[in-house]
């Protein structure tokens, strides 16, 4: 009789213990999703602001003067030197000879 | 015999009279209690349920981030970053002064103000102090430790623009409460803004969270990504244009349009003046305005071509004819009409390249009014086109029955009607597109889904033929040997015409002699047009360069703006033109000996 009394009440400890330790690791998961759902906020928020700081610094007001450095197809090249012209070659070679 | 004593204690039936006493009052108390109960729980069982969830539980708003504005190539015109503003709960303050000067400090402002904010509201349970404020401020209010019974923050999403005023009036703003206002920010306000979600907090007696609900959370609905066709570098040029017109004219104001006259795309929308609005508080009123859409006057020569189009289309005129242009001079009822220069017969052409209003005025008696109106009406003016900002000026065409004998020599040079600049580059557009007319867009798509937001409306108005001959044979030469020669250049070969509209003397309603708007269009490649431009400068300061006409004040700034953007989008050049302009300008023939 009294082992089925204390059998039945360790029983019942066994299964409340059981029952607490879950609870709190329930409750200890849920307090790493926040963080992490908090973390994931702040760096989100890090995110935008960087991707500001990029978009101002790589915008194309700022930047269009060295784009307009690089040579483009249809420029217009620089005119002629007189030296480089057809006419004053042959001259110079005319002399040289 | 005297009576014995008695013993003194109670007698059994004493001792169950009073335990039954005590049971009554027992039981009076208990179903006292009893009755309460069920009296507060029938008549004030919600109420007090009520005041428990409400001590339990807090429902948050969890703000919806607004949508960015992107252009085509993805560089960010408007963003929204996360801020916090501070707010104060008047109701629990004890000390107001003290929290006053606390505040103050730590947000550098006036602790007299902030307590007199906080006096005349003593009732209310909320109350912003600062709004959008700096980490460092918030990391300053935190450091003051104070109760979060009477202090606390509340996220907010501050609208950035990182190109500055680029596009300013395009873009718009949001004010500070997240209300879209001008630009895209206003017309797709709805879209942008998406919509809050909330959820509930489990809170304990000292109102510290202590679980976030699952169950009852509702997800914020972000604003969607909105993708314009604007281009920001070709957007850079078109500023930039504006900049050396301005310093160079002092106009009260000028705008740019650089349009893709195939798909009706606007590759750039500039007005001057402008405003940054990272710092809207600083902008100038007239900066707002949105000249492109929103600024109307007479057209002048820029509405010729299509006259000609039209007349050509309906028959009325041949591209072969020629008109007398009587020496500059001709009595057209009682109206003495004059030209710039003495002209004398001038073909079809010919008339567009000099841009004689003489010739016009004949081609419009030719024509008559009906046939003016059907003109105006078919090339889109007289309407709004339908891009997508708001405030758009739908022009001014009046209805037939107003037009007058006058009108058959006015209209045909662009008076007498109304355009605003992006229904002018518009209706060029469908001269550069085989006659037809395209919707000028603005807006791609948004950037979670294919497709067009806007819908495109494509009507054709005359023959590709026509549109053709008009480009290739008049606005050309316009380029080449008419008024627009100082918009010529290398590589490519281009169309454009000039405009120099008289304004109104508001003192005298007259045609002012000195107050003027002059326009450029042109567009390139004269056979398969790429790109159109636009510039337009109300009120050029004459007295400072002496000038006035479109080809002049204009036409320099809007054909160095066309080379520019078919440079960017990468249209080839004509080779044959790049090898005549690698040529020096003393080149003679001794230079191919």
């Amino acid at each position: 009789m009294f082992f089925r009394f204390s059998s039945a009440l360790v029983l019942v400890v066994l299964v409340s213990l059981a029952g607490t330790a879950l609870e709190k690791r329930n409750l200890e998961l849920k307090r790493i999703v926040s963080r992490q759902q908090y973390r994931l906020e702040i760096l989100l928020e890090r995110h935008g602001a960087n991707r500001v700081l990029a978009q101002q610094l790589g915008a194309p007001s700022r930047l269009i003067d060295e784009l307009d450095a690089e040579p483009a197809t249809a420029e217009k090249p620089a005119t002629l030197q007189k030296a480089d012209r057809p006419a004053a070659k042959k001259r110079a070679a005319g002399r040289a000879r | 015999m005297p009576k014995p004593p008695s013993s003194g204690g109670p007698t059994p039936s004493n001792f169950f009279q009073r335990d039954r006493l005590v049971a009554a009052l027992m039981l009076i108390v208990f179903l006292s209690l009893a009755g309460r109960l069920i009296q507060l729980d029938i008549t004030s069982g919600d109420d007090f349920e009520r005041l428990a969830t409400r001590q339990r539980i807090v429902r948050e708003v969890v703000p919806a981030r607004p949508g960015d504005i992107v252009d085509r190539q993805g560089r960010v015109f408007a963003t929204s970053v996360c801020v916090r503003s501070v707010y104060v709960v008047p109701r629990q303050i004890r000390d107001g002064w003290q929290l006053a000067s606390q505040l103050a400090q730590a947000l550098g402002l006036d602790a007299d103000r902030i307590f007199e904010t906080i006096a005349s509201h003593p009732g209310r349970h909320f109350l912003w102090i600062k709004r959008r404020i700096t980490d460092d401020e918030a990391e300053r209010v935190r450091a003051l430790k104070l109760s979060a019974d009477i202090c606390g923050f509340r996220d907010e999403f501050r609208r950035r623009y990182p190109q500055g005023a680029l596009a300013a009036q395009v873009i718009g703003l949001r004010d500070i409460d997240g209300r879209g206002q001008g630009g895209i920010e206003q017309s797709f306000d709805e879209m942008l803004r998406g919509r809050d979600g909330s959820r509930e907090l489990l809170q304990d007696a000292r109102r510290r969270v202590i679980e976030v609900r699952d169950d009852t959370e509702a997800p914020p609905r972000h604003g969607k990504t909105i993708v314009l066709t604007l281009d920001a570098v070709i957007q850079v040029y078109a500023e930039r244009a504006l900049d050396g017109v301005v310093a160079r004219w002092k106009p009260q104001s000028a705008c740019a349009i650089v349009l893709d006259p195939k798909s009706g795309d606007i590759l750039a929308l500039a007005s001057r003046p402008t405003f940054d609005p990272n710092h809207a508080e600083s902008a100038r009123a007239e900066s707002w305005k949105n000249r492109p859409i929103a600024d109307m006057y007479e057209p002048g020569s820029t509405f010729k071509p299509f006259v000609v189009a039209w007349g050509m289309a309906s028959g009325c005129i041949h591209p072969d004819e020629v008109f007398d242009c009587e020496n500059g001079e001709y009595l057209m009822g009682r109206r003495l009409l004059h030209d710039h220069h003495r002209y004398g017969r001038l073909s079809v052409a010919d008339i567009l390249i000099k841009s004689s209003n003489i010739g016009m005025a004949k081609i419009g008696q030719r024509m008559g009014n009906g046939r003016l109106y059907q003109a105006a009406l078919a090339f889109g003016f007289g309407g709004p086109t339908g891009v997508e900002l708001p405030g758009e000026l739908p022009g001014r065409v009046r209805p037939l029955k107003q037009w007058t004998t006058y009108s058959t020599g006015s209209v045909p040079m662009g008076q007498e009607i109304a355009a605003t600049p992006l229904q002018i580059i518009a209706a060029y557009g469908a001269l550069a597109n085989g006659g037809t007319l395209m919707t000028p867009r603005l807006v791609v798509r948004e950037a979670s889904e294919s497709g067009s937001i806007g819908a495109t409306i494509v009507s054709p108005v005359v023959d590709s033929r026509i549109a053709d001959w008009v480009r290739k044979n008049a606005l050309a030469a316009v380029v080449t040997r008419g008024t627009g020669k100082k918009a010529a250049i290398s590589g490519y070969e281009i169309f454009g015409k000039t405009g120099t509209a008289q304004k109104l003397d508001p003192q005298t309603g007259q045609y002012s002699r000195n107050l003027h708007v002059s326009s450029f269009v042109c567009g390139g490649p004269v056979d398969h047009p790429r790109v159109l431009v636009m510039i337009s400068v109300d009120e050029p300061s004459v007295s400072l360069n002496g000038e006035h006409f479109g080809g002049s004040v204009a036409a320099p700034a809007a054909g160095e703006l066309l080379r520019r953007a078919l440079v960017r989008l990468k249209v080839p050049a004509d080779e044959s033109l790049l090898r005549s302009a690698l040529l020096p300008d003393d080149f003679t023939e001794e230079f191919l000996e």
